[in-house]
């Protein structure tokens, strides 16, 4: 019996190998990065800014990580007392617990949420106190039907008598059929009013993507992001970015970025990410389950939605490997397609001045935090294709 | 159990009106709206020096608490006449028991705490909101003058939501028939009833809190109404209520309301269907029946979870005898074929009823949220208030989906069996 699990275990170790290899495998060359001096690169007053002010935001995530630790914990030990406050059946009493659960740790992160709008407006930056409490609220809403719909599918399964405890079998499938469908389906409710550049068509002709780009409005600092799966594929620039200092070659940079993402799939992989993930992850929940009666029983949901924010937080920095490499694939496409290396080293200093983020944090805030390469690395990213440019032309 | 409210309702009304009096009903009241205007002016005015007197003395002095008695029972006089609670024409002094529809109040003048003489305008916001739900800002037609530093009048507000649709559909029933329903005769009665208990408690009068209970305000002055097919059951003692689901209530819902938007959107199209069957056959489906019942249930475990009248979770099959608030609903019944014909037109009146009765439950619910946080509990007066506007929106919604074709009763009390000779 041993043997059999063991030999199913490196089975399937092995094909999660295989799997995460394909998936790794991109149009990034086997490259060195330059190191380069932030010192030489960034104003000494920016540079202390944007360190001082991450610094403090830091400890911000660890004190909401800590605490949704220890409230979790504690749910977890007691959380159960809040059945007799169910008349649903075991699946509703248990998508109870679990909004209970989270709306718990919700209430103990405040406090954090509304300091870091203050440390924010300290630094100049845009945050509403409304948006941190009120706005927080809705969205805990949302995290409550995302929760809803996995806790029903888990339990659901885990109460079908032939299926039982082996439910994450199904479930993780399920899971990423229902992330797939948000994937596809969120960008026609994103609306946006549509982009218009001179250069838009160009780049998409380089990048081979012909997508449609919008500007949201509604947001207070510059960013941008590519979506959709298919015929729903757009590429989404906060309005921020559009205007102010971001000149239009600066904001072809960033477009020819977003729509590298998506010539190099990059969607399909980070669901395919998610799948290799949930697979195990799921696995793991369902033992955790076990102690408490297994996944069908409203009892074991205080426990399961603590081992999975644990869980989360152990896979969070293999989760940000992988997405640093498909950001730094899209940075290579955009230095591609541009062949602006300057006007990228522009623009990622300029991210500093503006969104104050630390251009070389410390290795765990690295680890844990990053799911973009450090303004320093996109930087010596420039400088590197500089290089191979010349070496290749020298060729 | 406990103590009746020493302002308590009275009602020696017969249904019966007279069409002409009812058709000029407003005109005729003009000289009342007059007078009443000149006495608010008055009452505002002394309410301010009683106030002052009460704070130094715990009691107010005789004379002002006969003044402020005289007031609410015209209040009360003159509310009814205008929303055809009552049929005769009212005297101008509020005297006590020369109106079918009157109040009792305290004879004499009592000791009341200091504390809360203080504290009294403010003390009554709570019951102003739900006063304000049920018959306009503070009662009836009235307003209230205040006893505290910034005294307001309002004077004639033209009703509340609750009493004044009861007036208007009353007023059509009236003309046509020559009586007025009981339901609605019943609910504007309640709603008086309320806003002079919150009139007495504002102008001094006593220093007991308005109950919202409307069994207690009206189960020993009026029959009940016959036995409706649906029913609501449950514990009015049931008062124990979560604080964390209570903080997290809206939220906590959130998985409900779109179950049951995406179950109401099914039954829309079973009810079609059923509308059909019940027109060729006379009676609906069994299984289309039991189905939309499962729904109309749904709907009230959902809506007694989300405003606080129950404290569990509900589940989501609608599934009877499971949640502390139920519906008790009876299986398919022969229909006639008029009524189910004509449904979606018949429904219109209940309809304005059920909206009247869901801003008093809205409010009721926003009051109990403060409540339930603090305390840990839900007041069993806005409970039971909520109890009978939930009661009411599961008829309206059995009528409306043909589970039956009893009209729903607008009465706040429940029914009970009649008895056969």
């Amino acid at each position: 019996m041993i043997l059999r699990r063991s030999a199913g275990a490196l089975a399937f170790g092995a094909v999660w190998a295989v799997a995460a290899w394909l998936l790794w495998r991109s149009s990034l060359p086997a490259y060195h990065l330059p190191h380069v001096d932030e010192h030489g690169l960034f104003p000494g007053s920016v540079l202390h800014r944007a360190q001082h002010y991450s610094r403090v935001i830091r400890l911000f995530w660890i004190g909401q990580t800590v605490t949704q630790l220890v409230v979790l914990g504690l749910f977890a030990r007691y959380g159960v007392r809040w059945t007799r406050e169910s008349a649903a059946g075991p699946i509703g009493t248990g998508m109870l617990l679990g909004m209970v659960g989270f709306a718990l740790v919700w209430a103990a992160e405040l406090p954090f949420s509304v300091l870091e709008v203050w440390w924010r407006h300290r630094y100049g930056l845009s945050g509403s106190y409304v948006d941190a409490t009120i706005g927080n609220w809705f969205a805990l809403g949302a995290k409550f039907v995302a929760l809803c719909v996995a806790l029903v599918i888990a339990m659901g399964f885990a109460r079908v008598r032939r299926i039982g405890d082996r439910w994450w079998l199904p479930a993780a499938p399920a899971f990423v059929g229902i992330a797939t469908l948000l994937a596809f389906v969120s960008p026609w409710l994103l609306g946006g009013r549509t982009f218009h550049a001179p250069y838009v068509p160009k780049l998409e002709r380089v990048e081979r993507v012909h997508v449609p780009v919008k500007v949201l409005s509604g947001f207070s600092e510059p960013n941008a992001f590519s979506t959709g799966l298919g015929p729903s594929q757009r590429v989404f620039l906060w309005k921020p970015i559009t205007e102010g200092a971001f000149t239009p070659p600066l904001d072809r940079f960033v477009l020819a970025h977003e729509l590298g993402h998506l010539a190099h799939n990059h969607i399909w992989k980070s669901i395919a990410w998610y799948a290799l993930f949930a697979l195990p992850l799921a696995f793991l929940l369902s033992l955790a389950a076990r102690r408490r009666g297994g996944m069908g029983l409203p009892e074991a949901v205080p426990l399961v939605v603590f081992v999975y924010v644990v869980l989360q937080l152990a896979v969070l920095p293999l989760r940000n490997v992988a997405s640093r490499h498909m950001e730094a694939e899209a940075d290579w496409s955009a230095l591609r397609a541009t062949h602006d290396p300057a006007t990228g080293s522009r623009l990622f200093r300029l991210f500093a001045g503006q969104t104050l983020e630390d251009p070389n944090p410390p290795w765990w805030d690295y680890v844990f935090l990053e799911n973009h390469p450090t303004l320093m690395q996109r930087i010596e990213m420039t400088r590197y294709y500089r290089s191979y440019v010349r070496s290749h032309n020298h060729r | 159990m406990h103590e009746p409210h020493p302002v308590g309702l009275l009602v020696e009304d017969d249904y019966r009106r007279n069409r002409l009096t009812v058709a000029f009903r407003l005109i005729l009241a003009i000289p009342h709206f007059i007078w009443f205007f000149l006495w608010t002016i008055w009452v505002v005015l002394t309410s301010i020096v009683n106030w002052f007197i009460c704070l130094v003395t715990g009691r107010p002095p005789r004379w002002f608490h006969g003044l402020m008695c005289g007031y609410v029972r015209y209040q009360v006089h003159l509310s009814a006449y205008i929303y055809l609670v009552g049929n005769p024409y009212p005297g101008f002094m509020g005297e006590a028991g020369e109106y079918p529809i009157d109040v009792r109040l305290p004879e004499d003048p009592v000791k009341q705490s200091r504390w809360k003489i203080l504290l009294r305008l403010f003390l009554t916001i709570p019951a102003l909101i739900v006063g304000a739900a049920l018959a306009g800002s503070t009662g009836g037609n009235v307003s209230g003058g205040s006893s505290g530093r910034r005294s307001r009048t309002t004077g004639f507000n033209g009703g509340g939501a609750l009493l004044l649709v009861c007036g208007v559909l009353g007023w059509f029933a009236s003309l046509g028939r020559g009586r007025m329903p009981k339901g609605l005769r019943d609910a504007g009665a309640y709603s008086i009833g309320y806003t002079a208990q919150t009139s007495a408690y504002l102008l001094l009068v006593t220093d007991r809190y308005p109950n919202a209970d409307p069994t207690e305000m009206l189960v020993s002055v009026t029959d009940r109404p016959p036995r409706h097919p649906v029913r609501v059951v449950g514990d009015p003692y049931d008062l124990r209520r979560s604080r964390v689901t209570v903080f997290f209530r809206l939220l906590l819902a959130i998985p409900h309301l779109i179950w049951l938007a995406l179950w109401g959107i099914v039954v829309l199209l079973a009810s079609i269907v059923q509308w059909f069957v019940t027109l060729f056959r006379g009676t609906p489906a069994r299984g289309l029946h039991r189905f939309i019942s499962a729904y109309v249930r749904y709907r009230l475990h959902v809506s007694a979870f989300l405003l606080l009248v129950a404290n569990p979770f509900p589940g989501f099959t609608g599934s009877p005898s499971v949640y502390p608030l139920d519906l008790e609903l009876e299986g398919p019944q022969r229909q006639s074929r008029w009524k189910t014909g004509f449904r979606i037109v018949l429904v219109i009146p209940a309809f304005l009823v059920d909206t009247a009765l869901s801003g008093a439950l809205v409010a009721s619910a926003f009051l109990t949220w403060f409540y339930a946080l603090v305390k840990g509990s839900a007041p069993w007066g806005l409970r039971n208030l909520s109890a009978y506007a939930l009661r009411y929106d599961a008829q309206t919604n059995a009528y409306l989906y043909l589970v039956t074709d009893r009209y729903p009763h607008a009465s706040p009390l429940e029914g009970e069996d009649v008895p056969t000779e």
